[in-house]
């Protein structure tokens, strides 16, 4: 088929002009025929007409191609390849298209086609809209021309460069898509186009500082001792840390990267700015993140001297911490607290263990009404003046769609309504109050979830998990009601008259975890007795030294891999949950395909190199849990994998251990 | 609009059978004609209408049967289908000069659908495929759609894919590597893209087989991966799915091939993965199986590239759904799931999703009573309930035992071969990949690909098992294992 010598007969062209017709998936014809007509054209004396000549016959063959399969890739591509060497007329074009388009509205070599020569041809922006708007008046349920009414509109928003003008454009789209979701509630077209007119009026954020540990302005206690290796738990209302390795958190509304000794300044009399290294907190092995750790090195702080040290650290003055689309922190950020450091009594016995019966906890109004405030935010309020930058007119806006909804779900019952209307709600009240310390709709939205939970079944795990978040939102939006989940533990001795304070989230059906940035002060945690079948995120929480995961839906060890990050964690409660009862996991998989993955499984650079041993591999996720957890106490009783054979493999892995199942190991 | 359109995704053009035999529901009593579509509704919407009669129809009339007739309907029908594929390739041999582009699809389609059915290729007949694949290889590299055409990335792809599936040296070393590699760069685009051919088309198709062609064969290098995570992020909408090109709408097809690219360059923390789970997770609907495009009619060939593209996401991200979780509020609306179930909702169509559960629960019954009941504690009970749980509990993105439930009652041909949907054709394009899908969702909640699924993973007799795959490229993994060791080093 190919031609070598240069020549394009007249037989050749036509076959393969009949072999198009017949098949015009054939693309070595088409490049053929791409060949021959520039031949043609650049042969010396070929006048106008007979270049018209030779290019309107393309675009007979291509049209009696199309007839023949109107998904040709290869057909519609050599169209465009006619139309840039300048030939046919938009009528022309927009006449065939209309044919075939009538045919199929949902072709998308058509539509790609379609915006081709609209752009190419300069049909106007408001006529293709016009189009758009035909085709949807026709069939509202013509997913593609709403696509398309979006792309258009993105032009128009473009050129308006005035904000007000292009306020208006979006006012008015929010009207004509509310004709179609009042048509039919549960079309899904309309809804994706609403979903894109969010997308318009709140564009993305620049990323922000939500929260931090410390907070600003905390006067902090440390006892701790040199010795990583050795610190029991004793003081819990001060803050026991292995003092070379104090944990400074930064938790960001976003994932951002380039936090770094260069955008993030500290200064203080014991630690040098450059001697600290920022890591993401990422499960991912991702260079973004979340959350970001910093560690300072306190062993060299005087344990004598009562005066406290002040630190100070300042981000956001300079460039470089930025979002994954390019945006900057927005709001510079100082933070400032104190230190003091106290060397540790070691008044406690090592073989106390913390028991997590209810007698133990005790409210202690009083006390905690003081310690709360201190350790947790209720916004960044200390010397950090936030400036809302959402508008009047997208708070109108949403405040608007809200009632819409709400009109519409009076008179139908649809799923898509009720998730809009819930996530709405939430981020109206994340508007107004920008480190959701306000979740005034929060009952009303744990009710659409739980309804929707109700009628749409096949996704009754999401909804679950979107309600969890909500409702932990809702618990933990204030100090007052936070207080409500503190409590003192009295189960161990304790330099402090209260003892430690823990929070309880006990019992509360939660399925997922979320929040976590109010938590970040958090040393003790019970989230016993609720469905958590994921723990993602609690790696952020770098003060952690118990906690409670019994009674849940925990399936494997893989879903513990936060607990890696969580250095400080010395006891473990996971006993009765599902672990080792599905003897298949689905949640690890590693693409070892890609020759270019660096990935490891190591995170840390002081891993220890695994022993040989046959457990490791027969119980390798549990390995990759423990293997960096020096734990004292462990529960683990009630999952399928516990047996005498993991048992012994984990005192290998654990030599720290205490007690196991609450026995007390060094009493056997 | 006519309906005889299918939302097929193909890299190469759809190929029409010849024989146009009816076929279908050979063993089903004659339906009753469907009540009349509800007024006031637009066409996209009738024609989901009458889908999901039919398809409920189908299900309402296995909840029926009898535990036996329920077991034989729930059955890969393996000889007829090996029948039909033999055949087909056998056709294949004498036509192979005929002026088709896209003879390697074809080839691929039922090697792979064999492979995936554990059925061997005769020797000969093996041997004339190899030498037949060889006589597509340009000489500068690549193949093309038939012996002496230009060489084609999407049939590169398809003769590459074939040969690793015949395995063996004869096979896997009459492929040209540095020639393929030559090829593939100069298909590569300053822009990070590839075309398609020489003068062709640049768009996520290319991309994925480019890349995919190039992972197979243990020539990947950074000047191939160059900017094409960047390609691939302009593909992705909001809507969360990815497009053929920028500007267009996402489609299920393009989502796998621009997902698995990502995976395959280590780039895929890039994509917005959260927004990517919501809508590929709502494609599925009342039908149980999925479409390619917002308010499109379901398709079995998107079990694959829309089921395996969940098989991905869910590998990928362990712990489940939107990874935006807790900021969601302070994101305001940007994770936003636009549950879309299906077009209508009505009270008629609700009868669907409710004839749909009788049908689970028969499923069920039907292992209650089988072999592996023993095994099968989560049986007990309330059966539609624990089917529910069990999907939902792992973090699965997407229903697998729905999902062979639509392959299997609506796709299958007991007489071999699969389709798209009830009333359409069969062809070897959908049997391919109504059969990989079929293996994807088996072996979706394995922690190993090639670890035996668990008896309530498969639905239908264990027998419906079939050879694990290798998600990202769509071979057979012992045959993907044997490539790799063969081109490795």
């Amino acid at each position: 088929m190919r031609c070598c010598c240069g020549r394009y007969t007249e037989e050749a062209l036509d076959a393969s002009a009949k072999l198009l017709e017949i098949n015009p998936e054939y693309y070595t014809a088409w490049n053929y025929r791409k060949l021959a007509v520039e031949h043609r054209v650049g042969e010396s004396g070929s006048s106008p007409e007979y270049v018209k000549s030779i290019f309107d016959e393309e675009l007979k063959v291509v049209e009696n191609a199309l007839r023949q399969n109107f998904k040709s890739y290869g057909a519609w591509y050599h169209r465009t390849w006619v139309l840039s060497k300048g030939h046919s007329s938009l009528d022309h074009e927009l006449r065939l298209l209309d044919r075939f388009q009538k045919a199929d509205p949902r072709n998308f070599h058509a539509w790609n086609y379609r915006r081709f020569v609209a752009a190419l041809l300069g049909r106007s922006v408001e006529d293709e809209l016009q189009y758009t708007e035909d085709l949807i008046g026709n069939n509202f349920s013509n997913y593609s021309a709403w696509h398309n009414r979006s792309m258009l509109l993105s032009e128009i928003l473009k050129k308006k460069e005035q904000e007000s003008s292009s306020q208006d454009v979006i006012s008015k789209e929010y009207e004509f898509v509310l004709n179609a979701l009042y048509t039919d509630p549960d079309d899904q077209s309309g809804w994706f186009y609403h979903l894109w007119l969010l997308d318009q009026t709140f564009k993305v954020k620049a990323p922000l500082l939500v929260s931090s540990w410390p907070v600003p302005g905390f006067d902090l206690v440390v006892s701790g001792n040199v010795s990583f290796a050795d610190h029991p738990l004793s003081s819990f209302s001060e803050f026991t840390v292995a003092l070379e390795r104090f944990p400074v958190v930064l938790y960001f509304n976003q994932n951002v990267e380039g936090v770094n000794s260069s955008t993030v300044t500290i200064q203080s009399t014991f630690v040098q700015n450059e001697d600290v290294t920022w890591k993401p907190l990422s499960l991912q092995n991702s260079p973004a993140s979340k959350v970001w750790v910093g560690y300072l090195d306190l062993s060299g702080v005087d344990h004598h001297s009562s005066a406290p040290y002040t630190v100070e650290i300042k981000l956001g003055h300079h460039q470089g911490i930025m979002s994954s689309n390019g945006l900057q922190l927005s709001i510079p950020f100082d933070l400032s607290f104190t230190v003091s450091v106290k060397p540790l009594e070691t008044q406690s016995s090592k073989d106390e263990k913390v028991a997590w019966e209810e007698d133990k906890f005790c409210a202690c109004e009083t006390h905690l009404q003081v310690a709360i405030p201190c350790l947790c935010y209720d916004g960044i309020t200390v010397d950090n003046k936030y400036e809302p930058t959402t508008s009047d007119w997208q708070i109108g806006t949403i405040a608007e769609e809200i009632s819409q909804i709400r009109n519409l779900l009076a008179i139908s019952d649809s799923k898509i309504g009720k998730i809009t209307l819930a996530r709405l709600l939430m981020a109206h009240d994340a508007m107004s109050s920008p480190y959701a310390t306000k979740t005034v709709h929060a009952e009303e939205v744990l009710g659409l979830y739980s309804e929707l939970m109700k009628l749409d079944p096949s996704h009754y795990q999401y909804y679950k998990d979107e309600r969890s978040l909500v409702l932990l939102q809702q618990l933990l939006s204030s100090r007052e009601t936070l207080l409500r989940y503190c409590f003192c533990y009295r189960g161990i001795t304790s330099p402090s008259a209260y003892g430690p304070i823990c929070l309880r989230l006990n019992n509360q059906s939660i399925s997922r975890m979320g929040s976590f940035d109010k938590l970040l002060w958090v040393q003790l945690l019970d989230l016993s007795d609720n469905e958590l079948h994921s723990i993602e995120g609690m790696e952020a929480l770098q003060l952690l030294r118990c906690l409670n995961l019994g009674r849940n839906k925990l399936r494997s060890f893989t879903s513990l891999d936060p607990l890696r990050y969580l250095r400080s964690l010395k006891v473990l409660n996971i006993s009765h949950n599902e672990i080792g009862l599905h003897s298949i996991d689905t949640t690890r998989y590693s693409c070892s395909a890609s020759p270019l993955s660096h990935n490891g499984e190591i995170i840390w650079s002081d891993d220890v190199f695994p022993p040989e041993d046959a457990d490791v591999t027969n119980y390798w996720e549990a390995f990759m849990v423990f293997k960096s957890l020096e734990l004292t106490q462990l529960d683990i009783v009630g999952n399928a994998v516990t047996n005498e054979k993991f048992k012994s493999f984990l005192l290998k892995i654990l030599p720290k251990l205490q007690f196991l199942d609450g026995q007390n190991l060094h009493q056997i | 609009m006519p309906i005889g359109i299918a939302a097929s995704f193909r890299f190469a053009g759809p190929r029409k059978e010849k024989k146009k035999k009816k076929l279908g529901g050979a063993r089903m009593e004659p339906p009753p004609p469907p009540p009349p579509p509800p007024l006031g509704t637009t066409v996209t919407q009738r024609d989901q209408w009458t889908v999901e009669q039919e398809v409920g129809r189908i299900y309402s009339f296995f909840a029926q049967l009898p535990p036996a007739a329920q077991s034989f309907a729930l059955e890969v029908q393996r000889d007829n289908h090996i029948e039909y594929l033999t055949r087909g390739l056998r056709g294949l041999a004498p036509s192979f000069g005929s002026l088709d582009a896209s003879r390697p699809w074809i080839c691929y389609w039922i090697i792979h659908s064999l492979a995936l059915l554990g059925e061997p290729i005769d020797a000969e007949l093996e041997e004339s495929i190899i030498d037949f694949l060889s006589r597509c290889q340009d000489p500068s590299g690549g193949y093309g759609g038939g012996p002496g055409q230009l060489p084609h990335l999407a049939t590169t792809y398809a003769a590459v894919n074939s040969l690793i599936t015949l395995g063996g040296s004869r096979s896997l070393s009459s492929i040209n590597r540095d020639k393929v590699h030559n090829f593939l760069r100069q298909m590569k685009q300053p822009s990070g893209g590839f075309r398609m051919h020489d003068g062709g088309e640049i768009d996520v198709r290319a991309c994925y087989t480019a890349i995919s062609v190039a992972s197979t064969l243990n020539i990947l290098d950074d000047e191939l991966a160059e900017k094409v995570g960047d390609f691939i992020l302009s593909c992705q909408t909001y809507e969360g799915g990815i497009a053929g090109e920028p500007g267009s709408e996402a489609h299920g097809g393009y989502t796998f091939c621009g997902l698995a690219t990502m995976i395959l360059i280590n780039e895929v923390d890039r994509l917005d993965l959260s927004r990517l789970i919501d809508w590929v997770v709502f494609r599925q609907g009342v039908e149980c199986g999925f479409q390619g495009r917002v308010n499109k009619l379901v398709d079995g060939c998107y079990s694959f590239w829309q089921g395996g593209a969940c098989a991905l996401l869910q590998k990928l991200h362990p712990f489940g759904l939107s990874e935006g979780g807790e900021d969601e509020s302070t994101d305001s609306i940007d994770s936003s799931l636009y549950a879309a179930s299906n077009v209508s909702e009505q009270e008629e169509q609700e009868n669907n999703l409710e004839s749909a559960s009788p049908q689970v629960d028969g499923t069920c019954q039907f292992k209650q009573g089988g072999p592996q009941s023993a095994s099968c504690s989560e049986n007990t009970g309330n059966a539609s309930y624990n089917f529910h749980e069990r999907c939902a509990e792992g973090g699965s993105l997407f229903n697998s035992s729905a999902l062979q439930q639509y392959i299997l009652l609506c796709s299958q041909l007991p007489e071999g071969g699969f389709r798209d949907k009830p009333g359409k054709f069969r062809d070897f394009y959908h049997t391919c990949y109504c059969l990989s899908g079929l293996t994807v969702c088996q072996y979706s909640r394995s922690k190993h690909a090639d670890s035996p699924p668990l008896p309530w993973d498969v639905v239908g007799p264990y027998s419906n098992l079939l050879e694990p795959i290798h998600p990202l490229h769509n071979v057979v993994l012992s045959k993907y294992q044997e490539a790799n060791e063969f081109f490795a080093g």
